[in-house]
């Protein structure tokens, strides 16, 4: 008796789910399609929010959602956030994409956050006319021929910071030796490839060594390190991955340092006795201007720890909610609008100067500051 | 020793019985006499053709009554997640082959079709060539696999077919001409007879036509010799040997099967997303194809077809706490009116809470304002309602949604051990009292925990459904409970 | 030969090694008495890992330490035993116990259910973010054993140390004490063991508790060596202990010991001599594929484990 009406139970449940979820969706105003209002605007985020890098855009959803609720205070608006899980799966991402795009109070994308969210939900944004913004998908290929018309990042690319660790290694370590590891993943591999490319080119001995993205013992590819390697280069954005492998390298006696790439950045998290990080900004730890703002989330996130890209998707966040603002200057807005406020972008960045976009979708100007690391202190050097 | 053991009577269920010919024997009959089995039979009176023609129905009007591309992606989405289930349910369901590595069969179709099909590698062949090779080629990898772990039983059998899945992985991450993490992204579209699939319901049809192939295939096999052997494998390997039956040819089969299906959706999906990437072929996809077969009931095609539903339906609903927060109060009326009987007890369990939430808001608003001054994380209707009769206390959480102090956590943990201590409960009188102030503080945790994180809610409530299903109805819904002799 | 590469990976072996079989043996142990593959196990030593740092952050965390260091250790290793002991037991009463008859599938099921729930409700409680034990801040990594070729920092002998004593004092448990023999009775044969007047359900509940909490103990030994823990690590540790557990012969202890060592040896190795082995072809992203590769040979070959008796199927 009970298990039949459970089941007729469950039966139930599950039809008045499909309804909800169909429901729910259909049931937004009724304003034609690329005409929006602007009293109701969301952002939504495309990001990693589960699974194996939810660290990355959980940092990012919460830097997000500090963003809008000090802009909401300071301007009087009423922006919402709308959450995008990608799982750091394509397929998810490209469904979660396509929910944020149907939703017609979504008038900007901060994300997504990982390369290959950007490579499926691009053309789609695209199509919907709706802009997204990056705080930390940093491959190449992305604005390369501006294959997302829609498509813009805070961030440079690897097409940058690439040559820059090339640079200094070669150019002002001086390292003869080096090893470059990657962490399997889609930030970690093309950029570990062009160091592993441009280093070679500079005639530095080069060996490649690879972890997965989820290891934490680094003991065993420590052992391969031979005693003459100079400098490890660590493409990873996992910055106590980065503490680990500095700190096992010392415990089996190797001189080698580690140079971490920008997602190793980390003041709290990687502090290394002596050690290198590049980071495609001048620190806004450092920045007198920035460090109100850093004790602001401090206290607001009751101090959580974050790296580069928390911040980066701030301005993210920034950047979409000026726009907006911009294309409601005459009361009502649409994506579009948007899309050309965003390419028009001129506001003062987080990181001192200004924001502005290139035609590709590229922040201009870029740099990126290479810090050493003295006991864990942090200071810039070029 | 010299007496023999006192068995508590509570513990008696939970041990091996000796002699249980008899209980078998009236199992069948006890069956007939509940009201659930009496819908079961007059669901098996419904002639197949028509329950086949009623499960294809709604798929078939579905792209007719949605309008955004969302609800068409989310379409083909559970069109190959039902691909899927069908495949694993070939294996897993009829045989109970314990197959953990199935979902490598679903990648190996993606990459197979990545590999005729893109400019990547340069070619493009017409899908209906394309898919029926990829199909044949993937069933003869589930043909291998078998034959590799044919002398494997049970758990054996899951132990080495998860390493599978395992070393797949690794070799998709990092081998290059898979281009590892980076994926595959410039896949074309089918292409059938010159012609070009490029919209979103052309995938839909695509799919939607597979699937109407798949299953009445399976209709087919099901109750051909060749299904009820598989199922006499199931039920007694040994017996089933001892009649003649070649068990290792039928597994294989099974293997061969549900792989070739994994492979078709594998050819289907990876053009539908236009870009495939190894790790999406990981263990939450396993988990989540599980979920599909057990909730709808492993071994009934209607079944596992629904489970999928169900599950994509849920999953979809709770991505974001706009859409999750009625949801929510609307499966717990629900169950109430379902589960609770007689009808004056369910309503007064509803009545009760209702009436508990009002008196414990306002006592704790005079004791405390703090406790119901914090914002709800729904923007619904129904938010502004509960907002008075919910406690909302302030700064349990941060505005990220993650608790800031021991406070959320404890309150989280206690009530996880509350819903426990209730199934502890065996009084149905002293139950149903109980429940009420759970119901109440499961409202409060909905609010302020999990609406708030609604990514990983959904995966926190997919975890809690499995467990509690398994231990309710482990045949699902649809499913048939099976005597297990021991 | 490059000596000091030898022995370094060695003792990375053994100390991985010594943190898989802890987990082995809990797999092995449920496994031995409920036929039972608990894929749970891996996030019950999250939430050991999570308990630890718990306690460090209690104590002032690895900055101000209200304690010496060693007693800080023995306190996490014990305080996390005892929680996932419970944590074990809990698990088995809620989510094993209602499907002692059902079919070999369900608690299969039930135990994928169970490990989603506790890694994400880890994650809705306390976030996504890699938490850091601060151990190389606690000792500094230059402390320790450093004799020739051999460069060992002080944690990784204590958890070596502590994996030992545990596993020897495992061993007493179970070869010379009262509930050893009822346990080893009830996996021996269940019902006959019922029938001798062994409480079948309390050797279960015990095993469990005892189990959980070697894994906790394996938990803080993570957090401790290697530094940082996130929701996420219960699945790899879960999944090479449970074939330690395989390799040494799912059931027995001295195999669960030997499987742990051996996988971890394997694993250290694989990294190390993958590339002079296959003349460069294979770089160390492939390590994995050897460990796994091994396994299956073993699976198919010797299913039983190196430890395990062969099983007779009785009709």
């Amino acid at each position: 008796m009970r298990k039949g009406v459970i089941a007729a139970a469950l039966a139930v449940l599950a039809a008045a789910a499909v309804v909800s979820a169909a429901v729910a969706n259909t049931a937004g105003p009724a304003v034609p399609a690329q005409l929006a209002q602007c009293t109701n605007v969301s952002l939504g985020f495309l990001g990693p929010l589960t699974g194996p890098a939810a660290f990355l855009g959980q940092e990012q959803f919460s830097w997000l959602q500090f963003g809008v609720q000090k802009y909401n205070k300071e301007n009087g608006t009423r922006f919402k956030t709308v959450q995008g899980d990608t799982q750091l799966k394509a397929p998810v991402a490209r469904t979660a994409a396509r929910r944020l795009a149907s939703n017609r109070n979504i008038m900007a994308i901060v994300g997504g956050s990982e390369s290959q969210a950007v490579r499926v939900s691009g053309k789609l944004f695209a199509n919907a006319r709706l802009v997204s913004i990056s705080g930390s998908a940093t491959a190449v290929d992305l604005t390369k021929g501006r294959p997302y018309k829609t498509f813009f990042r805070v961030v440079p690319n690897d097409g940058i910071q690439g040559p820059t660790i090339v640079r200094y290694v070669s150019g002002v370590l001086k390292a003869r030796n080096v090893v470059v590891i990657d962490s399997q993943d889609d930030y970690s591999l093309p950029l570990a490839q062009a160091i592993t490319r441009g280093l070679r080119a500079a005639k530095v001995t080069v060996s490649r060594q690879s972890v997965s993205a989820d290891d934490t013992d680094f003991s065993s590819v420590v052992a391969n390190i031979s005693s003459n390697i100079q400098v490890v280069v660590f493409a990873t954005q996992v910055a106590t991955a980065a503490n680990t492998l500095s700190n096992q390298l010392r415990e089996q006696g190797k001189r080698a340092i580690v140079f971490g790439s920008d997602g190793a950045y980390a003041p709290t998290q990687f502090k290394p006795r002596s050690g290198y990080v590049s980071v495609f900004a001048p620190d806004i730890q450092f920045d007198r201007k920035a460090r109100a703002l850093i004790n602001e989330y401090k206290r607001w996130s009751k101090n959580k720890p974050f790296g580069a890209f928390g911040p980066a998707t701030y301005l993210a966040g920034l950047v979409a909610m000026n726009a907006i603002k911009n294309a409601c200057a005459d009361g009502r807005a649409t994506r579009a609008e948007v899309v050309k406020q965003t390419q028009r972008t001129n506001i003062p960045s987080i990181y001192g100067g200004t924001v502005r976009f290139s035609r590709a979708g590229d922040p201009l100007p870029t740099k990126f500051v290479i810090y050493r690391i003295t006991n864990g202190k942090y200071s810039p050097v070029g | 020793m010299s007496e023999p053991p006192a068995q508590p009577p509570t513990q008696r269920s939970a041990q091996p019985r000796i002699g249980v010919d008899e209980w078998v024997a009236s199992a069948e009959e006890r069956r007939a006499r509940s009201l659930g089995a009496r819908l079961e039979d007059a669901l098996d009176r419904v002639p197949p053709v028509l329950k086949l023609a009623a499960l294809a129905l709604p798929f078939a009007v579905y792209p007719l009554l949605v309008d955004s591309d969302y609800l068409m992606q989310v379409g083909i989405d559970t069109l190959i997640f039902v691909l899927l289930v069908l495949g694993l349910n070939v294996a897993a369901g009829w045989v109970g082959l314990l197959d953990l590595g199935f979902v490598a069969f679903f990648g190996l179709g993606a990459y197979l079709y990545a590999a005729v099909a893109s400019e990547y590698a340069g070619r493009h062949w017409e899908a209906q060539f394309a898919i029926p090779a990829i199909a044949m080629t993937v069933a003869a990898a589930g043909f291998l696999l078998g034959s590799t772990s044919r002398r494997l039983v049970g758990d054996y059998l899951a132990i080495v077919t998860l390493f599978f899945l395992q070393l797949w992985l690794v070799v998709m991450l990092n081998a290059t001409f898979t281009r590892g993490p980076n994926g595959i992204s410039d896949i074309l579209p089918l292409k059938f007879f010159g012609r070009q699939v490029t919209s979103l319901s052309g995938y839909y049809y695509v799919a939607f036509a597979a699937f109407v192939v798949v299953i009445s295939a399976l209709y087919l096999v099901n109750w051909s010799r060749t299904g009820r052997s598989w199922r006499a494998l199931r039920e007694d390997e040994l017996a089933a040997e001892l009649m003649t039956m070649p068990v290792n040819r039928l597994k294989l089969m099974a293997f061969a099967f549900g792989a070739g299906i994994a492979g078709i959706a594998g050819a289907i999906y990876a053009p539908a997303q236009g870009a495939i990437f190894p790790l999406s072929f990981d263990v939450v996809l396993l988990i989540t194809v599980y979920a599909m077969m057990v909730l709808g009931g492993a071994g009934s095609l209607f079944g596992v077809t629904v489970g999928a539903v169900i599950i994509v339906a849920s999953l979809e609903a709770l991505r974001g706490p706009e859409d999750a927060s009625s949801l929510f109060y609307f499966a717990v009326v629900l169950a109430i009116v379902v589960l609770v009987r007689p009808w004056w007890r369910a309503l007064a369990v509803l009545g009760g809470t209702i009436a508990f939430g009002f008196v414990v808001h306002e006592a704790a608003e005079r004791w405390r304002p703090s406790l119901v001054e914090g914002i709800p994380f729904g923007q619904a209707r129904i938010d502004e309602l509960v907002d008075s009769w919910v406690l909302l206390p302030v700064d349990i959480v941060g505005p990220d949604g993650v608790p800031t102090g021991a406070a959320g956590r404890l309150i989280y943990l206690l009530f996880v051990a509350a819903v426990l201590g209730l199934t502890l409960i065996r009084s149905s009188r002293w139950r149903t009292i109980a429940v009420v102030p759970v119901l109440y503080y499961a409202a409060c945790v909905w609010e302020n925990l999990l609406l708030s994180q609604p990514a990983v809610a959904r995966f926190v409530l997919m975890g809690a459904l499995l467990v509690g299903l398994m231990a309710y109805r482990p045949q699902g819904l649809f499913g048939k409970a099976r005597v297990e002799i021991i | 030969m490059d000596w000091d590469k030898l022995v370094q990976l060695i003792v990375n072996g053994l100390t991985l090694g010594g943190v898989y079989a802890l987990v082995a043996l809990g797999f092995s142990m449920v496994y031995g008495i409920l036929k039972l593959l608990n894929l749970a196990h891996g996030d019950v030593l999250m939430v050991g890992a999570f308990i630890g740092w718990g306690v460090l952050g209690w104590l002032g965390g690895a900055q101000d330490l209200r304690v010496a260091v060693w007693l800080l250790i023995v306190l996490m290793i014990l305080v996390a035993m005892v929680g996932c002991g419970f944590l074990g037991v809990a698990i088995e009463r809620f989510a094993y116990r209602p499907l002692r008859r059902a079919p070999r599938i369900a608690p299969l099921i039930s135990a994928l259910g169970v490990s989603f729930f506790i890694q994400n409700s880890v994650l809705l409680l306390w976030g996504a973010n890699f938490r850091s034990y601060d151990s190389f801040d606690l000792v500094d990594v230059e402390v320790g054993i450093h004799w020739g070729p051999l460069n060992v920092w002080i944690l990784r002998v204590v958890v070596m140390g502590a994996a030992l004593v545990m596993m020897v004092g495992l061993w007493v448990l179970v070869t010379r004490t009262k509930l050893g023999k009822a346990m080893r009775a009830t996996a021996f044969d269940r019902e006959a063991a019922a029938m001798m007047g062994i409480d079948v359900d309390r050797v279960i509940v015990k095993t469990f508790f005892i189990g959980s909490a070697l894994a906790g103990a394996a938990g803080v030994l993570v957090g401790l060596v290697f530094g940082s823990i996130n929701h996420f690590m219960g699945f790899g540790y879960g999944l090479k202990g449970f074939t330690a557990a395989v390799v040494g012969g799912i059931g027995s202890i001295p195999g669960a010991m030997f499987g742990g060592v051996l996988i971890g040896l394997a694993e250290a190795f694989s990294v190390g001599y993958i590339e002079d082995v296959t003349l460069g072809r294979l770089g160390s992203q492939f390590s994995d594929l050897v460990v796994f590769l091994i396994l299956i040979a073993f699976m198919l070959l010797r299913p039983q484990g190196i430890f395990g008796k062969k099983d007779v199927k009785k009709v």
